[in-house]
């Protein structure tokens, strides 16, 4: 879900790029991106309804969730909020009582195995208070009354441009590969509050495991193993379609 | 065109077909890339990756579960939702006519679609909805803004261009068209538009798709056309066509070449490695009639082959290389050397061209006009096609059609007025422009308010009107680029007379800034609201509350006043006044029936 077109947006001196600091060193739009929601879609609505499943009949398959009982989920939000709060479209707002019913919700419908729920927003941990779900590790880059602040300036276009806990978030990530050995307690240490300024806010109540024994890729970098083999089994094929081979 | 085939028959056919037809696939996929130095010092670079597949006589309908080099999604995209034909293009910029000629496909700004469903089709609006959203899935647009209330069926401007059976009457029930002048395109667009060419961006033409190089450009455009053709003259065989275009227009100062030697690898940032080995063509062409014209070039490598191609009177020179052969030997790369500086030259006009703005004042009334050039000898004929959102309610009776002094009648007129959130104004006038004129097209509409809900986040952008379409055939065939409608490869583009060049010319699309409420109004409101009555409640209520009224004050006795001398010395200092006082009202009120000696006025409460 992206409101704003910063890649394309013709004030962008780089089009169709957006980079993690001002040397330019990552592009993390990349080359082949795809963007499920964008522009006025993005609303609390329909968030809220992704993540629900409560979705209208025609809604194409890439803007649904299709998750089950087995599927972990990584939610990341950011933007301008407050204690309680984080706003959508400079027009509304979600409240943190809604994210923690539409989780309980998710929950309830086997929606979801684990969430791990990030946030970095000024006095984020706001946003997680009211979780009530089991199996979710939350995160959020400012304790409340806190703010979360940017990273730096890029004066080619005389804006901050990232901001801290992100920007060492990104860091971490970029070294995080399918084999990497990292865990989620690795990750939640990637701020401290030397470079972050902010204080890093993290929930583990509801979560069942270990953070120290969670393999980071069971949120970020995984990609599901494929099984080759070398023999086909053409019993295994349903009936119908060896005999229309046959015909 | 046509086939005149009777269905009925293949239909018994295809049972004996269907199994032999997923091994024998009489397809074919063709890359070709054509390149034009645009004389304002721009280039202009059209990619079109086309696939012809042939269907046999024993279908039906098409069957796409057996897809070899028609990309498969979008083929069970086609099937579900019984499309004839379907034009999408996404489109960031304005195609200048005025100053690069006329562009090998035409697009308006932002998103723009418009799709023939099959005749027997049923439930159309509902069709219709799912087939945008659908869409909007495949293309990571958001198409599926495309509703009921801002689609139209145009009559006369977009007829199909592809093979219709004479059998099938055309229906106006089964097209729609709707824009979204405001829809961002960007690298999210272009992934999977990647993706459905056979070679992705892998290998071939599509190597030099770089979002970050086309994007940096004064005009892009992707397209998706999807029709059904002929495969030969007599239409006994047919086929289906799929298009995937991209337009570029490169400004050579942003891309830094400051000489104006331009080359694929300075446009792109890489050559050409390899064609796509599913190609069947796999060409360049570039256009070097400019040579002749303009200031000279030399161009390298040594073209395959130079074509004269002569259209309408118009002469051009084409540089063709194939890469299959080229690119065994070395990496492709054409590039071109200007042997003076190069001096800019006025371009020569098209013959039609067009300008459109808004004009009025003040926050009640705009009108839109149009300003349609026709720089050609003979008058030309016209069809005028507005696509008006609801909220911009315009006025038929204001619609004036005038060239100088003189007021043209409109040979055709086709109006349906809209209606508030259920349907857009549509408009389609079909007229004569004078030879050597300005026409001006004017309407006038008013500012409306929406509800509250219905204003975006940044209501003060400004909203959005699409692009108006003029269709009109050129007698002559100058700055013309376009394929002709029977052809689908650019390589038949070429020494192709007819009568006349179709153009269907995109206006460009407008801002209106409607009336928008400030939204802290109702905050305000309030604020302001209870200072006033806070402010008027006090004195009201006193006034109304409270009366004045006489009182006499009584002389008192001495006993009374060694009472009170008491009381002075044991209340504190501070307390004593407000007491004494207090005590003297009560004494006050108390002696008003007795005594009339000295009077004093006094407020007391209105006993009701």
């Amino acid at each position: 879900m992206i409101a704003d077109d910063m890649a394309c947006n013709p004030r962008n001196p780089r089009p169709a790029t957006v980079f993690n600091n001002a040397n330019q060193n990552i592009d993390v739009y990349g080359d082949d991106v795809e963007v499920d929601y964008r522009g006025y879609e993005v609303t609390v609505e329909n968030f809220i309804r992704l993540l629900t499943g409560r979705l209208p009949p025609s809604t194409p398959r890439s803007k649904q969730l299709l998750t089950d009982e087995g599927s972990n989920i990584l939610i990341y939000l950011t933007g301008h909020g407050g204690d309680g709060f984080l706003k959508f479209q400079d027009s509304e707002e979600v409240t943190s009582q809604e994210l923690g019913d539409a989780l309980e919700q998710m929950w309830q419908k086997r929606r979801y195995h684990e969430v791990f729920f990030m946030i970095d927003t000024c006095q984020a941990s706001s946003m997680y208070e009211k979780f009530y779900s089991p199996n979710i590790l939350a995160m959020a880059s400012s304790l409340i009354g806190e703010d979360s602040l940017s990273h730096h300036v890029d004066p080619a276009i005389g804006v901050y441009i990232i901001d801290r806990y992100t920007y060492y978030a990104l860091e971490f990530l970029e070294d995080v590969h399918l084999d990497s050995a990292k865990t989620m307690a690795d990750f939640l240490a990637v701020c401290p509050k030397r470079v972050c300024i902010s204080t890093i806010g993290i929930r583990t109540d509801l979560f069942q495991r270990d953070p120290k024994k969670v393999p980071i890729t069971d949120f970020f970098g995984s990609i599901r193993p494929v099984e080759l083999s070398s023999r086909i089994n053409i019993s295994d094929f349903k009936k119908p379609t060896l005999l229309l081979m046959e015909e | 065109m046509m086939w005149g085939f009777p269905y009925f028959v293949l239909v018994i056919v295809s049972i004996n077909f269907h199994g032999s037809l997923g091994l024998k696939h009489k397809d074919s996929f063709h890359e070709e890339l054509f390149m034009k130095p645009l004389v304002s010092g721009h280039v202009y670079s059209y990619f079109q990756f086309t696939t012809i597949w042939e269907i046999d006589k024993g279908f039906k309908d098409e069957d796409f579960t057996n897809s070899h080099l028609f990309p498969r999604p979008l083929g069970e995209f086609i099937k579900s939702y019984d499309i004839k034909e379907m034009h999408i293009s996404l489109t960031e910029g304005v195609w200048r006519h005025k100053s690069w000629g006329y562009p090998i496909t035409e697009a308006g700004p932002g998103a723009e679609l418009w799709v023939w469903l099959k005749n027997d089709t049923v439930n159309i609006d509902q069709k219709w909805k799912d087939l945008v959203n659908s869409l909007s899935g495949l293309l990571c647009a958001t198409l599926n803004f495309m509703e009921q209330a801002n689609t139209l069926a145009p009559q006369m401007s977009l007829r199909p261009t592809g093979a219709f059976s004479t059998k099938e009457k055309l229906d106006n029930k089964n097209i729609k068209y709707a824009t979204l002048p405001r829809e961002i395109v960007c690298t999210e667009n272009l992934t999977p538009w990647i993706k459905l060419l056979p070679c992705d961006n892998k290998r071939g033409l599509s190597t030099l798709l770089n979002s970050r190089d086309i994007h940096n450009t004064n005009y892009h455009s992707l397209g998706i056309d999807y029709r059904h053709i002929c495969i030969d003259k007599a239409c006994t065989r047919l086929g289906l066509e799929l298009k995937q275009t991209v337009s570029l227009v490169h400004d050579l100062i942003i891309v830094g070449t400051y000489d104006f030697n331009w080359s694929i690898r300075k446009l792109f940032g890489n050559g050409v490695a390899a064609s796509c080995s599913q190609a069947e063509t796999s060409s360049v062409y570039v256009d070097i009639t400019s040579n002749q014209t303009g200031p000279i070039f030399s161009i390298f490598p040594e073209p395959t082959k130079v074509l004269t191609s002569l259209q309408g009177g118009q002469k051009q020179l084409i540089a063709q290389y194939d890469l299959k052969e080229i690119t065994k030997e070395r990496i492709f790369n054409v590039y071109t050397i200007h042997e003076k500086p190069r001096i800019i030259s006025v371009a020569t006009q098209p013959i039609l061209y067009t300008h459109r703005y808004i004009t009025g004042y003040g926050q009640e009334r705009g009108g839109i006009v149009t300003k349609i050039h026709n720089k050609h000898r003979t008058p030309l004929k016209i069809i005028y096609l507005e696509n008006i959102p609801w909220f911009i309610p315009i006025y038929y009776h204001t619609l004036k059609i005038t060239s100088g002094d003189k007021t043209i009648t409109p040979l055709i007129k086709k109006y349906i007025p809209g209606k508030s959130r259920v349907r857009p104004y549509y408009l389609e006038v079909a007229f004569e422009v004078p030879e050597r004129s300005v026409t001006t097209v004017r309407i006038e509409f008013d500012y409306m308010f929406l509800k509250w809900q219905e204003y975006p986040p940044d209501a003060n952008h400004g909203f959005y009107l699409g692009s108006a379409i003029i269709t009109a055939l050129l007698p002559t065939a100058r700055n013309y680029t376009a394929i002709p409608q029977t052809e689908s490869l650019i390589k038949n583009s070429f020494n192709v007379s007819r009568d006349g060049y179709l153009v269907q010319i995109r206006t460009e699309a407008l801002i209106v800034a409607l009336p928008t409420p400030d939204f802290s109004m109702p905050y305000n409101v309030i604020c302001l609201a209870c200072t006033v009555v806070a402010l008027a409640f006090g004195p009201l209520h006193n006034i109304a509350s409270k009366r004045l009224r006489l009182t006499v004050i009584r002389k008192r006795g001495l006993l009374e006043k060694a009472m009170k001398g008491l009381s002075v010395i044991s209340a504190r200092f501070a307390k004593k006044d407000s007491k004494e006082e207090g005590d003297e009202n009560k004494e006050k009120v108390k002696s008003n029936k007795t005594d009339g000696r000295v009077c004093e006025i006094k407020e007391t409460k209105k006993d009701k």
